[in-house]
């Protein structure tokens, strides 16, 4: 009876695991997703006002302008969504990946969190109120950004503690490396981008330079590890297949390691920056579509032959499309890179399509994809409704497609309208005019994909409070195409 | 050494030599670029370029009011785009300039503590914008009632930069004068306030094409 003395032993393992990272881990998740409902919400009102400057334009609600509006709804969606949450994420997966229990430090970690949110909450509204810097990602007042750096460092820490503890140090650990990275970059990063921009004496256009590289290396070496170290983990997990190749996936994670810090400045191409910088960032810009193909074509290989369980499992198809996206993102990052089709791009809506993808449709998708796996663990229910996962699914699917095709096009018609010699002296009014449809449809988008939020926000916050479903089988979605006996049991709606 | 150390050394290694060379040193060595005398005989012009610090309270202003999120400050060079020839961004206001107007340099920015490069382009470019407007009260104009200049404007109106009161004894010379619908009700008036007035000085002050010292613009206007 060696075997179910031995699995017993690892469930229990797990089970201890999944208790000490509890409190965190959904706190994280649960302010994240408010912070997520709140920037679409936001994102729907700068759409509108970015179109009809007059709605809502009373003279007392003169700090609801696009140019407020805008970097606010970029603040909770990286700030507020994206880092909080990746960390729940990071922090749930480098506990199990590394066989390490949470030991102690559970109050800091919360008290971490909640100064996490009150700082974001005072960013934002500093931001609306007249506290903006204007420096893009950081708009937040000056005063932020140390207890941001301090909260995150609370919770790298003993992440990087895990790792160095970790139990299986033979075992390869692909998706704990991503975390690892995670942990060690952001802090590198964010120091470096407001030590230069918010205490050195001015740096003029290199200012302007290091907010791009900021950004694009949040991007680069924040999400993008995040997100892809939460694939690496449950597509092999969901789908019960190891990776497909070692070598694939080393491969990818040391070529974004190397690439990661090289790029943003090609986002002021033809500018006052010495020509070397753009150049190297547009070179960066294209030589990642390497690690982004090799890293989808693990992916694909793994999830091989296997794609029905994208069908009936909600985590597995989150992170399915979330892994999608990546290559759509890496595209649309070569297409702004490079001086050929970027020079077009420049200063357009791509550059904001390319943001949402990247942030919404890889990274937030994969982490929807965690959190539908990861919480029925924590809370010891399962998700109450197929109904409201599959809303949130294809609303969201359908929102972001919307915004990143829409914002695609618009961006070319933009540049188009901008460098066309015929409209030289047209003022501006043909970019203004034909840019209009493209954002209304960006409006509707994030109205699709509120929607979908409000219900994600509630659905997990009745999990959080331990009122789900009662039963030792997952939630999982109807299949289709495969008539399943177990499905009127798995689904109650259906019984 | 164990499996773990160098995995973090080699991370510090590779994102180190990208942190050091296109952050750290540029930012050192941007740090000992100073402004450069015009040479009388060269470029016939004296004093300094850049010639003139940028009007910091203003600017405060257009970082609060996030105007960068629509408008850049950056003329592009010609082969990146249509820039230099674009109508009013340069110097030359009424008709095709007979040169392109110039791409910026990094000492184009100089004192600045960020160059407000630009997000977007909903709005023209204002590296030039000092040249764009006829007088202040033309900029005033623009922000109070952007739709009042340009019918298809997406510009939000700056209401809040203005008080809107009551006229007393004789129209105060800061009063902007606007017209058909955007008007005040009679016996009003709407003034700027301080705000907004460093707003103006800022927009006005950009005029970021003055000619590098030594180059063909320079020893051009020299000649004239």
């Amino acid at each position: 009876m060696a075997l179910p003395a031995e699995t017993d032993i690892d469930s229990l393992r797990r089970a201890a695991i999944d208790r000490s990272v509890k409190g965190p881990v959904l706190f994280l998740f649960t302010n994240g997703a408010f912070w997520l409902m709140a920037s679409t919400i936001v994102g729907v009102l700068s759409a509108v006002k970015h179109v009809f400057p007059n709605f809502l334009d009373e003279s007392w609600l003169w700090f609801l302008q696009y140019g407020r509006l805008q970097p606010a709804h970029l603040t909770a969606l990286v700030y507020g969504w994206g880092i909080q949450a990746g960390l729940g994420v990071a922090l749930w997966i480098m506990a199990r990946r590394t066989g390490q229990e949470l030991k102690s430090g559970h109050a800091t970690l919360i008290t971490a969190g909640v100064f996490w949110n009150i700082a974001v909450t005072l960013g934002i509204l500093g931001i609306l109120f007249g506290g903006s810097t204007s420096i893009e990602w950081l708009e937040m007042p000056k005063y932020i950004w140390p207890v941001l750096l301090i909260c995150f460092l609370a919770f790298a820490w003993p992440m990087v503690g895990m790792f160095a503890r970790a139990r299986r140090p033979e075992g390869f650990m692909i998706s704990a490396w991503y975390m690892l990275g995670a942990c060690l970059w952001f802090p590198w990063i964010f120091i470096t981008a407001n030590v230069c921009l918010h205490c050195l004496p001015g740096l003029g256009a290199l200012g302007a330079g290091i907010s791009a590289w900021y950004v694009h290396a949040l991007i680069l070496l924040f999400f993008v590890p995040v997100g892809i170290g939460s694939a690496y983990y449950f597509i092999p997990k969901v789908t019960g297949q190891p990776i497909a190749s070692y070598q694939l996936a080393k491969l990818g994670f040391w070529l974004l390691a190397a690439l990661g810090g090289w790029s943003g400045m090609q986002r002021y191409m033809g500018g006052p920056l010495p020509a070397w910088m753009p150049a190297v960032g547009a070179a960066t810009g294209v030589l990642m579509l390497i690690p982004v193909g090799v890293v989808a074509w693990n992916h694909h290989l793994t999830t091989l032959g296997k794609h029905s369980h994208v069908q009936t499992s909600p985590s597995l198809r989150f992170t399915f499309i979330g892994a999608l996206f990546y290559p759509v993102s890496a595209v649309m990052f070569a297409l702004l890179s490079t001086f050929w089709t970027g020079a077009h791009l420049q200063f357009t809506h791509a550059w904001y399509g390319f943001q949402i993808v990247t942030i919404y449709g890889f990274f937030s998708m994969c982490l929807f994809g965690a959190i539908y796996y990861i919480v029925p663990r924590l809370a010891g229910c399962e998700w109450l409704s197929v109904r409201l996962i599959r809303n949130h699914f294809w609303f969201s699917v359908y929102g972001i497609g919307t915004i990143v095709v829409t914002s695609l096009i618009c961006g070319l018609q933009q540049g188009s309208d901008i460098n066309d010699p015929e409209k030289w002296n047209l003022g501006f009014s043909n970019v203004v005019e034909n840019m209009r449809p493209y954002i209304v449809a960006r409006a509707v988008a994030w109205g699709l994909i509120t929607w979908s939020n409000i219900w994600f926000l509630i659905h997990l916050m009745l999990m959080v409070a331990g009122l789900g479903r009662r039963s030792a089988a997952p939630t999982l979605l109807p299949d289709y195409d495969h008539e399943d006996p177990m499905q009127n049991l798995t689904h109650p709606s259906n019984a | 050494m164990s499996d773990f150390r160098k995995l973090v050394l080699r991370i510090g290694l590779l994102f180190g030599l990208p942190w050091l060379l296109l952050i750290v040193i540029p930012v050192l060595k941007y740090q000992q670029l100073k402004p450069v005398a015009y040479d009388k005989d060269k470029d016939g012009m004296d004093g300094f370029y850049p010639p003139a610090n940028i009007h910091r309270q203003g600017q405060l202003v257009y970082a609060r009011e996030g105007c960068v999120q629509c408008h850049s400050q950056m003329i592009r060079a010609t082969n990146l785009g249509l820039d230099a020839w674009r109508k009013g961004w340069g110097q030359e206001q009424a008709d095709r300039a007979p040169d392109p107007v110039r791409s910026n340099t990094l000492r184009d920015y100089l004192g600045e503590p960020i160059a407000f490069l630009g997000i977007q382009r909903t709005g023209p470019d204002l590296a030039n914008a000092g040249w764009r407007f006829a007088d202040r009260m033309k900029v005033h104009q623009s922000l109070y009632a952007p739709r009042s200049v340009h019918e298809w404007s997406t510009m939000p109106s700056f209401k809040h930069l203005y008080v809107v009161r009551v006229a007393q004894g004789p129209k105060s010379s800061k009063a902007l004068d606007l017209p058909g619908k955007f008007k005040p009700d009679d016996g009003y008036e709407v003034v700027p306030t301080a705000e907004a007035e460093a707003l103006v000085d800022y927009i006005l002050s950009l005029k970021k094409d003055y000619p590098v010292p030594g180059t063909a613009p320079a020893v051009a206007a020299a000649k004239k």
